[in-house]
């Protein structure tokens, strides 16, 4: 087992180191000098020159990626080029938020959609069926920005009863401050027992979590369907079937347990893709994620930015991925065999 | 079927209650300014060149501020100025009276080493200081500037960037940037930082300097918030519910909602920036005038300023409105396809003749950018010629124009400019005066007579306005006559703000900045 974990983890590095040597040399032949961006629009000749050359980009390509990856080791990422600020602070203060709401999507997604997709299984072919697949597919090929309008327009604007944007209400750090501990609001009022900005924190997570939450949640009700479908048809089950247990014993205790062990492997899957996926949202809903971090590195060629957001989404997926393949081996001594 | 019912019951239990919380006011007193991108790029008064200027601009102050309505200077921190008769020595006599945030006062003193510390740092706009040779504080509230040659102080000293007076003593020399960026200040103005979110939406805020020497008496907003919503539809559901004052920028669409709002203005201002189309006069088809003249008659200019539906208008040559040398009476090219497709004849070109292809770059990100492109692209089919519009990121639209081989660069750049201090200067140095690697001068644009008009215009301004105004307008007429560039329009603010908030004026000499101690919250 240890050699099996060991084996995944320098793969995994193996596949960051890569990741990163290949952003940074992309980067770096896309045409254009990101210190213009640095210095500013008028700036003159000289300060031009200045930027250049403080920021390293003087050095040859080879040179720039050795600087970068000793940095990444030794905890310096380096500073962005449109925030000014160290990349690894910009990330420690926008990368929470992301996690919080990816995190509450997905728990929506979860208590969803697996009941869901057992109804489904359970009903095949019947109203329940027919209804559950039609939303998965609409949740899946939904576009994100429509139904986070549509839904700003109905509980905001219509019935003004959810709030239409933000992490909490503002004025409440007059009256109820609120310290950063971790950046996720929820978590830091809970962990003060900061009660109103809990109460307003959980009322602006609803709407950005549930569209965020659409595309797993439909990924997930097929996932469950499909996997139960496939385990009732199984020998076992028809054995089962055969020794007389009702219909109902054979679906829960027979059929759904090995059918949950994919949808382990979907979620973390899920969770690293909603992250790297939640940008339009953060914009809609003025989420102060990651979202518009990107957003506004890429449009300044603000490579250290750029690059510090591809090695973060790169670990998440390979940390998760390795969680996924431990889990599973645990689970099933079959893979580690393969 | 019970059972719905029952579901559709606990919904309601469960979501009433947020109907209590969800829109609450913003509080009395708070004035919310709704930005779409961070505020705080950088803390140091003296390299600040960047969207901090909204927030900086009501923490620290200047020896002076320019009026746009009234195209005069106005007493700020100085109270008054004078000049010599060659324009090389500036006497600023200082406001007494006036503390810095830290506490101390503000001295002549002080002032030298706030705007010593910007020329020697020399980043952001601090070349505005470059004709300075040295400052004298004959006393404490006296500050005398020796100038190199003549140039008019008091406009840079009015300057939205590098202009700041504040406390160099805040911390040691040393240490001063790094307690700059932590969220820290040591200007003068009426409002001093209260809390400083990185990364968050309401990321800025700011409440009164209780010593402020303008005083607290009469009905002043006391803190001002910028929140940080890059989403515009987001920016007008909050100004609708109340929860931001004022909105920096909204689609045209959006601002049209707000037409029978009866809570909330929107108001349009010209802008000190515009849009040019810079054309390349030294390579390509383009380096013949005739056919950079037909390209000028081929746009419809009135088409592009229609589609921007009200954020923009029709410039009167380079300089907007309210700078020195600005006149309605000078007009550009007008839309006339029949001269275009005459001038383009003459030269093989035009309907029947040769395909004209053209390569114009213009900056990623811009709808507007993106919009005049498209028409201009539309505008010339028309004339047989075939423009390839792309959108590229700045550094990388800026490299392109400055490629060492000719080749390599566009016929069309399209980008906009605006002056560092209210004065037209920085547009005929930057973009129109003769450069031996292109820089700025993105047309590549060479005539040594326009180069010696230019030159004399800074001295001239600072001791003989007049003359000053009349020579700016006949180089405009000069450089419509040798069309290097032509300008699109000059940008307009539209802003949208909620009927509550009193007594603001834009300003464009302060791009984007409110004023917040000038507005008068209503009771």
């Amino acid at each position: 087992m240890t050699l099996y974990v060991a084996k995944r983890l320098a793969l995994g590095l193996l596949v960051v180191v890569g990741v990163l040597i290949l952003t940074f040399v992309i980067a770096r032949v896309v045409p254009g000098d990101p210190a213009a961006s640095w210095v500013g629009p008028h700036a003159t000749p000289q300060e031009l020159a200045k930027a250049h050359h403080d920021l390293g980009l003087d050095k040859s390509v080879p040179r720039q990626v050795v600087d970068y990856l000793h940095g990444i080791v030794v905890g310096d990422w380096g500073v962005s080029i449109h925030t000014k600020h160290s990349v690894l602070s910009d990330l420690a203060s926008r990368a929470p938020a992301s996690v919080e709401l990816v995190v509450a999507a997905l728990l929506i997604a979860l208590a969803l959609g697996i009941p869901l997709g057992l109804a489904s299984a359970r009903w095949r072919g019947r109203a329940p069926d027919l209804l559950v697949r039609f939303a998965a597919v609409a949740g899946v090929s939904m576009p994100v920005f429509w139904l986070a309008l549509i839904l700003q327009l109905i509980f905001f604007q219509k019935l003004g009863i959810l709030p239409v944007a933000g992490q909490y209400d503002p004025n409440l750090d007059y009256t109820s401050p609120l310290a950063a501990h971790t950046h996720m609001a929820v978590v830091d009022a809970l962990v003060e027992g900061n009660w109103p900005v809990l109460w307003s924190a959980l009322q602006h997570l609803v709407l950005p979590a549930v569209v965020v939450a659409a595309y797993p949640l439909g990924v997930i009700a097929r996932m469950v369907r499909a996997s139960v479908l496939e385990t009732l048809g199984e020998e076992h089950v028809r054995m089962v079937r055969a020794l007389g247990f009702p219909e109902r014993a054979v679906f829960w205790r027979f059929g759904l347990k090995p059918a949950l062990n994919p949808i382990v492997a979907i979620t973390a899957l899920v969770f690293a893709y909603s992250l790297a996926n939640t940008f339009l949202v953060e914009a809609i809903f003025d989420w102060p994620g990651l979202g518009s971090y990107v957003a506004a590195s890429t449009q300044s060629l603000d490579t250290p930015a750029i690059i510090g957001v591809t090695l973060l989404i790169a670990i998440v997926y390979v940390v998760s991925n390795l969680i996924v393949d431990i889990v599973q081996a645990f689970l099933d001594p079959r893979i580690r065999l393969s | 079927m019970h059972r719905l019912v029952l579901v559709a019951a606990a919904a309601a239990v469960v979501l009433t209650p947020f109907a209590l919380g969800a829109t609450s006011a913003a509080t009395t007193g708070t004035f919310t300014y709704g930005t779409y991108t961070d505020v705080m790029v950088g803390w140091d008064p003296s390299t600040s060149y960047s969207n901090e200027i909204l927030a900086m601009q009501n923490m620290y102050e200047t020896l002076t501020r320019y009026d746009s309505r009234a195209k005069k200077i106005k007493p700020l921190l100085a109270t008054s100025v004078a000049k010599s008769k060659d324009g090389k020595t500036w006497t600023f006599t200082l406001r007494k009276g006036v503390t810095f945030h830290t506490g101390r006062p503000m001295t002549a003193q002080a002032a030298k080493a706030a705007i010593a510390r910007t020329m020697k740092l020399h980043q952001g706009a601090a070349y505005i200081w470059d004709a300075v040779k040295s400052i004298a504080t004959p006393n404490p509230s006296t500050l005398v500037f020796h100038l190199k040659y003549p140039a008019p102080l008091d406009l840079i000293s009015s300057a939205d960037y590098a202009a700041y007076i504040y406390d160099t003593k805040a911390a040691p020399a040393k240490q001063l940037p790094k307690w700059f960026s932590a969220a820290h200040d040591a200007g003068t103005g009426p409002y001093t930082i209260d809390k400083y979110a990185k990364g968050q939406e309401v990321e800025v805020r700011l409440k009164s300097y209780p010593k402020y020497w303008g005083g607290w008496n009469g009905g002043h907003y006391t803190r001002v918030v910028y929140r940080v919503i890059p989403q515009a539809t987001t920016s007008a559901q909050l100004l609708r519910a109340g929860e931001i004052s004022f909105a920096e920028r909204l689609t045209p669409q959006l601002r049209d909602s707000f037409k029978s709002d009866k809570n909330v203005t929107v108001t349009s201002q010209t802008s000190f920036q515009n849009l040019l189309a810079m054309m390349n006069t030294a390579s390509g088809p383009l380096a013949d005038k005739t056919v950079r003249r037909a390209i000028a008659y081929g746009l419809d200019y009135q088409g592009i300023v229609a589609s921007l539906h009200g954020g923009g208008t029709l410039s009167h040559g380079v300089i907007p409105p309210g700078l020195l040398g600005h006149s309605d009476s000078i007009t550009g090219y007008p839309h006339d396809p029949k001269k275009a497709t005459a001038l383009l004849k003459s030269k093989g070109f035009g309907p029947g003749g040769k395909k004209l292809n053209l390569t114009l770059t213009y900056t990623q990100g811009d709808t507007d950018q993106q919009l005049v492109a498209t028409l201009i692209k539309s505008n010339l089919a028309g004339l047989n010629i075939n423009v390839d519009a792309r959108p590229l990121a700045w550094p990388t639209q800026w490299d392109k124009a400055k490629s060492a081989d000719k080749s390599k660069r566009q016929d069309i750049l399209v980008f906009y400019w605006w002056p560092d201090y209210a004065d037209p200067y920085s547009w005929f140095i930057n973009l129109y005066h003769t450069e031996k690697t292109p820089y700025f001068n993105l047309s590549y644009f060479s005539n040594p007579r326009i180069d010696k008009m230019i030159d004399k215009a800074p001295s001239l301004t600072a001791t003989n306005r007049a003359k000053a105004d009349a020579l700016y307008q006949t180089l405009q007429k000069q450089l419509l006559q040798d069309a290097p560039s032509v300008p699109l329009y000059d940008q307009a603010y539209q802003r949208t703000m909620l009927k509550s908030v009193g007594g603001f004026v834009e300003n464009p000499a302060y791009p984007n900045v409110v004023f917040a101690y000038d507005l008068h919250p209503a009771a």
